[in-house]
């Protein structure tokens, strides 16, 4: 059959290869068209430089608070709060004893460098810039949460004082008794610790240390302070001091974490025993 | 004559058919087809496909032969930032990022295809949930509140829009949504009393569709702000809805100047993709005042409620509670906990939780469970259709709130102090919110995502570092990896070359494990059914 186009005659064949070409090329003007963006910024296809996680680049002379307040507002600013006073899951700066007993970025740096992996904080890689201005930032916001005005944010240990310190001995004496004493384990417990800090630890003492034992296909029982637990190792250091570990499945053992009676006590606690507790608990000085 | 001469310019044509169609045979260009079903050989969207199941109906590796599996490439971004991205494989290319950062990684050999640095910027570097893909185009959010689109091939910038304005607060995180030719996005930010919104791009040219609001205005008397949306929703294409969850209100511990609801924050809400109006809203929280974003996975299931077939929305939520729903009108079909949690009165008769005001943060502190970081977070859950096991990471945990009048009514507005916290894998049943069984994963809690398969593999991470595989009918391990740095991402799957691949990122190293190829192949040719 013939198309007729114009005073032309072509095969039909022909007229297909003619509409693909064109339906063709303008597939690909449309690929090319690129609606040009107000802001288009330098594409970087740089290697990756070393470390970072991000931060600004100081270009211009600011002074070393402006300079940390960038670093931190754009990395710390979502776990530690805007005013470093805390924020999603991160600890008030402005309150912090590590920052108020560092002197010149001597501690702070460290735990920015390293992290804190146990309680989920990443390590920064930040220049030496950087890292100044942080510290200065973190000391100018600390300083700033002791002014009154703004109103003092935070925790006071003045916050802590509602409760009943007799309510909190018959509570003492009846739940935490059994492994705690007044005169003994705890006393002057309110001279070593006070407010928030006290309270944290009352209702869970993180540092608190585990024991494992560990029975070898032997028979020969190994007992000492945990180091390491996951499905698949057990580990721990033995009355030398020695880390010793040992696959799970090879092994018989047993955890005891005598801070898990704090843990029992979590689905039991009202607001009035806590207050209740910390009441006494402040007259153990 | 005649005859050869028709051969020949029909040979003539194909040929240059063929030549100029080239291209588009060789690159399947990513498109709606792709997906709404996306071919095995591909993981196209953050969740893999549209329902959030993150269920793969992949076969190769099954519980008897997870044993074997192997490392068979790791690729090292050599820097600090822990991967948080769902990463996305298309045409045998694997694109994943951290903040500021995207990379394109050759899937078979593990090595670097290119990678693209966002310039320095103010914005909030928390975290980044991965690009999406459509046709030959990577979407990108900056930590600033830009949206970008970069060419598949080798991440040049095409162009780069603003999204909201980062010196407000706003930031972005998240993997955008890609629905026919919407680009959907949504933000972050509550250290500000900001409005919470969703917005949809053209995947064109960058030029905004419409935008939704989850609250009122900033100003509005006794009205919230808040309501972030900083996770990629789910989309049903029969229904045509986009479902998304939105974040904690504003001011965040101290409710007072905002009393009420706080509609939509702490909410479940479907949109019509086209028009971004609101179809219907669910609230996880009304008057949240503990920082608890309903924005974890709104996975979508259809199975059977109470005898009778329903489509539904199921959500493990940050403020303890589990939650199906009706996902055609959003009512609630389910609600009940899923570990420890104190501050509720109880549920009312929509389904929805009942505040306790004596829970409220206080100067004198409440006692929380859980903590604000949530009885589960954004990482993904999994359902598996086989058992109807509703499959999370969960973080039983106690924390104290204080909020007092000095504090103030902006951004933060108080104080909050995690005490202690697990993390546990739990199976839920999703007929009746009862848990199946459950795996311990450590002290402090995991944070891994959860992948499950047809043949009735579980993949996750505990709070070590390990990387799990786990019988989906028991919960008992079946294979594990010490990979160095527990998980804060969702693994993903795919059929490569005819091998599948468990593709995982643990701290800055992306991980990809497989059966050994020997393995594979004996297996493929000896056994009729593997």
């Amino acid at each position: 059959m013939r198309v007729i186009v114009g005073r032309m005659k072509i095969s039909r064949s022909v007229a297909f290869l003619v509409v693909a070409a064109g339906f063709f090329i303008y597939q690909s003007r449309q690929a090319l068209t690129y609606a040009a963006s107000s802001e288009a910024p330098a594409v970087s296809q740089a290697a990756q430089t070393s470390g970072a996680v991000s931060g600004t680049s100081p270009t211009h002379s600011s002074s070393p608070v402006e300079i940390g307040r960038g670093v931190y507002q754009e990395n710390c600013s979502f776990c530690h709060g805007r005013e470093a006073q805390g924020g999603e899951t991160g600890p008030d700066l402005t309150r912090s004893k590590l920052v108020i007993s560092d002197s010149g970025g001597d501690k702070i740096a460290e735990v920015v460098r390293n992290g804190r992996p146990d309680n989920k904080m990443p390590r920064f890689s930040f220049s030496e810039q950087e890292m100044a201005g942080l510290v200065a930032f973190i000391h100018a916001e600390a300083a700033k949460a002791q002014t009154p005005e703004g109103g003092r944010r935070g925790v006071d240990v003045a916050d802590l004082q509602t409760g009943n310190a007799e309510a909190g001995k018959q509570y003492f004496d009846g739940n935490c008794a059994s492994c705690h004493s007044a005169t003994g384990d705890l006393a002057g417990i309110a001279s070593r610790y006070q407010g928030l800090e006290l309270e944290r630890r009352m209702l869970y003492p993180a540092h608190a240390k585990s024991k494992a034992t560990v029975t070898l296909p032997s028979g020969q029982q190994i007992t000492g302070a945990l180091a390491y637990h996951d499905e698949f190792t057990i580990a721990l250091r033995d009355e030398h001091g020695t880390y010793r570990s040992w696959k799970a499945s090879s092994v018989k053992y047993s955890v005891d974490s005598p801070v898990n009676g704090h843990v029992d006590l979590f689905s039991k606690y009202t607001d009035a025993d806590i207050h209740n507790l910390m009441a006494y608990l402040q007259t153990l000085r | 004559m005649k005859a050869l001469k028709n051969k020949f310019v029909i040979a003539v044509i194909v040929c240059m058919l063929s030549f100029m169609f080239a291209d588009l045979l060789v690159a399947q260009q990513l498109d709606t087809a792709g997906l709404v079903h996306p071919s095995k050989d591909s993981w196209p969207g953050y969740h893999g496909d549209y329902s959030g199941r993150r269920h793969s109906n992949l076969t190769q590796i099954t519980p008897q032969n997870v044993g074997n599996l192997g490392l068979a490439w790791a690729f090292q971004t050599s820097q600090n930032a822990t991967i948080k991205s769902s990463p996305l494989l298309v045409d045998g290319i694997l694109y994943f990022t951290v903040p500021d950062n995207i990379w394109a990684v050759d899937a078979r050999s593990g090595h670097e295809v290119w990678h693209y640095t966002y310039p320095p910027n103010k914005g909030e570097h928390i975290g980044q949930r991965g690009v999406a893909i459509y046709k030959d185009w990577v979407f990108f959010v900056g930590p600033d509140a830009h949206l970008l689109s970069l060419n598949a091939k080798d991440g040049t910038v095409r162009w780069n829009v603003v999204v909201a304005d980062s010196s407000k607060g706003y930031w972005t995180t998240e993997a955008p949504l890609i629905v026919g030719d919407h680009v959907v996005v949504g933000v972050g930010g509550d250290l500000d009393n900001l409005p919470g919104l969703i917005k949809s791009f053209d995947p064109d040219t960058g030029a905004m569709q419409w935008e939704w609001d989850v609250t009122p205005p900033t100003g509005t008397p006794n009205a919230t702000t808040g309501g972030t949306t900083w996770m990629p929703g789910t989309y049903d294409p029969d229904l045509n809805l986009i479902y998304w969850g939105t974040g904690n209100p504003t001011p965040v511990l101290n409710g007072k100047p905002r009393p009420g609801d706080n509609l939509y924050t702490c909410s479940i809400v479907a949109l019509n993709p086209d028009t971004g109006k609101l179809v219907w809203a669910f609230q996880v929280s009304p008057h949240d005042t503990h920082d608890w974003d309903a924005v974890e996975t709104p996975v979508l299931v259809d199975g059977t409620f109470n005898g009778r077939p329903r489509k539904m929305l199921i959500q493990a939520s940050r403020n303890g509670y589990f939650f199906v729903l009706d996902r055609t009108n959003g009512k609630s079909l389910l609600t009940t906990t899923f570990g420890p949690v104190n501050w509720t009165l109880g549920i009312d008769k929509e389904g929805r939780p009942i505040p306790n005001p004596d829970k409220e943060p206080a100067p004198d502190g409440r006692f929380i469970a859980p903590d604000e970081g949530g009885l589960t977070n954004y990482r993904s859950p999994s359902f598996d259709p086989k058992t109807g096991l509703f499959i999370v990471d969960a973080h039983p945990s106690y924390s104290i709130y204080f909020a007092k009048p000095a504090d103030g009514d902006y951004g933060w507005a108080g104080a909050d102090y995690d005490l202690w916290g697990k993390g546990v894998l739990e199976a839920i049943d999703y007929r009746t919110g009862k848990i199946r069984w459950t795996h311990e994963l450590g002290p402090g809690g995991s944070g891994a995502g959860v992948l499950t398969t047809d043949s009735g593999v579980t993949f996750t991470g505990d709070a070590h570092g390990n990387v799990l595989a786990l019988d989906t009918s028991n919960g008992k391990t079946l294979w594990h990896a010490g990979s160095g740095s527990p998980m804060q991402s969702s693994p993903i799957t795919y059929e490569l070359d005819g091998r599948q691949y468990v593709v995982i990122g643990t701290g800055g190293v992306l991980f990809a494990w497989a059966l050994p190829e020997n393995y594979a192949q004996s297996k493929r040719h000896t056994a009729p059914n593997n």
